[in-house]
């Protein structure tokens, strides 16, 4: 009995390499609840840890959420790392001082760690960040307790949301960057990192990015058009790019410079 | 490839990279900060989360800003207990419901802590204000909660 079961539970999971994703549980074997051979079970889960870190397709977000909601304080670092664009972008948007922005998002991200285990599902926490962001961003507006900016040097956004700007444009520009950002967040980690560094200005060089990544220059412009296809096809760029068709029969963001 | 109107590849990452530098300087900023709040997470079974659930800010809207001094209401709830608080200019006045004498104890995530008691109606005063953000531990006789984070 012992060996049938063992042979079970090695087929029923048989190793799929750029297949097991971090949202699976290693653990819903149905032979787990009778009596299993320990030492077996454990060596299949170690097989599957380690196919989630060569697979760079799946969004690595699901598995951040869970391993970070059972005490795993790199997986939180690395969600801070890659949301906190995202919930800047959302508590800028109410012009909060530099100084209020980091306290309200500091706020947001310490209420996170207590309700992580509390998000319906790991793909929540976008949602949750930027809902909570907004409204902590609205609430420190209404206790009228704001500092303003007192040095202008020191304080001051740059400016990206110009007085002569069309309204409607303006709400266009910001729904996408918060689409884009969205999007760029759930990347997996090798299109992420390639796409934040051909965003540093002064733009880098082909032959720098491939050092820093450790990737072949000639791998760098196929990389980046899996990326830019993969974040227009993230739930974020998907709604916005569906927004957008809704807004304007004639198609998509015109205009832009 | 050509999508919704010429939104290419090009035009797509221009507005990304645009997306991006606006916000890159504060987000570095905050993320060592931000990493470190992990350090917050409670892992005590026995210790209930108390959140959020009224916030006198959160209705009085932007256009009508609270006049000077108004005070802002707060109300934590967990299943046995609730935590009203009062957030004046130069101190915080809180009320535990049920009533009954407790240590409160003020938290930042700068560090610093400050403990008080409330008295046996459960009405407990925390001056000066403290940093922001902020949240109370309170260890009562009906349980232990701990408040949601909030910036004052």
């Amino acid at each position: 009995m012992e060996p049938t079961l063992d042979a079970r539970a090695r087929s029923a999971r048989p190793p799929r390499p750029g297949r097991i994703t971090a949202a699976v549980p290693p653990l819903c074997l149905p032979t787990r609840r009778r009596p299993v051979p320990t030492v077996r079970l454990q060596l299949v889960e170690v097989e599957l840890v380690e196919e989630v870190h060569v697979d760079d397709e799946q969004s690595p977000i699901a598995g951040l959420v869970t391993a970070a909601n059972q005490g795993d304080q790199e997986a939180w670092r690395e969600l801070v790392a890659r949301y906190s664009p995202l919930l800047v972008n959302v508590i800028r948007r109410f012009r909060l001082s530099r100084a209020e922005t980091e306290d309200v998002a500091q706020t947001v991200w310490l209420r996170m760690v207590e309700h992580l285990g509390s998000l319906r599902e790991p793909h929540a926490l976008p949602k949750w960040l930027v809902t909570t962001g907004r409204r902590e961003a609205m609430r420190h507006l209404a206790t009228g307790r704001r500092d303003w900016p007192q040095d202008p040097q020191q304080d001051v956004w740059p400016v990206v949301l110009t007085d002569d700007e069309d309204p409607a444009e303006a709400l266009d520009r910001a729904e996408r960057h918060q689409a884009l950002l969205a999007g760029l967040a759930e990347l997996p980690s090798r299109q992420r990192d390639l796409l934040v560094m051909l965003m540093v200005d002064p733009p880098l060089a082909y032959v720098e990015i491939g050092a820093r990544l450790g990737i072949p220059v000639g791998s760098i412009g196929p990389t980046r058009s899996r990326a830019i296809e993969r974040l227009r096809q993230t739930p974020a760029m998907v709604a916005y790019q569906a927004g957008v068709d809704e807004l304007s029969p004639s198609g998509g963001p015109g205009g832009r410079s | 490839m050509t999508e919704r109107g010429g939104y290419d590849d090009e035009a797509l990452l221009a507005d990304l990279g645009e997306a991006w530098r606006d916000v890159a300087p504060v987000a570095a900023a905050l993320t060592t900060r931000a990493q470190a709040a992990f350090s917050w997470r409670t892992v005590d079974a026995d210790l209930e989360l108390a959140a959020l659930h009224f916030d006198s800010a959160a209705h009085s809207g932007v256009s009508s800003r609270a006049p000077e001094g108004a005070a802002r209401v707060l109300v934590f709830s967990s299943t046995p207990l609730t935590v009203e608080l009062e957030v004046l200019p130069d101190q915080l006045v809180g009320q535990l419901v049920p009533p009954g004498a407790a240590d409160v104890t003020v938290e930042t995530d700068a560090g610093t802590t400050t403990q008080v008691r409330s008295d046996e109606r459960g009405y407990f005063v925390v001056a000066p204000l403290p940093g922001s953000p902020m949240r109370l531990r309170c260890d009562t006789a009906t349980g232990r909660l701990v408040t949601d984070w909030v910036s004052l």
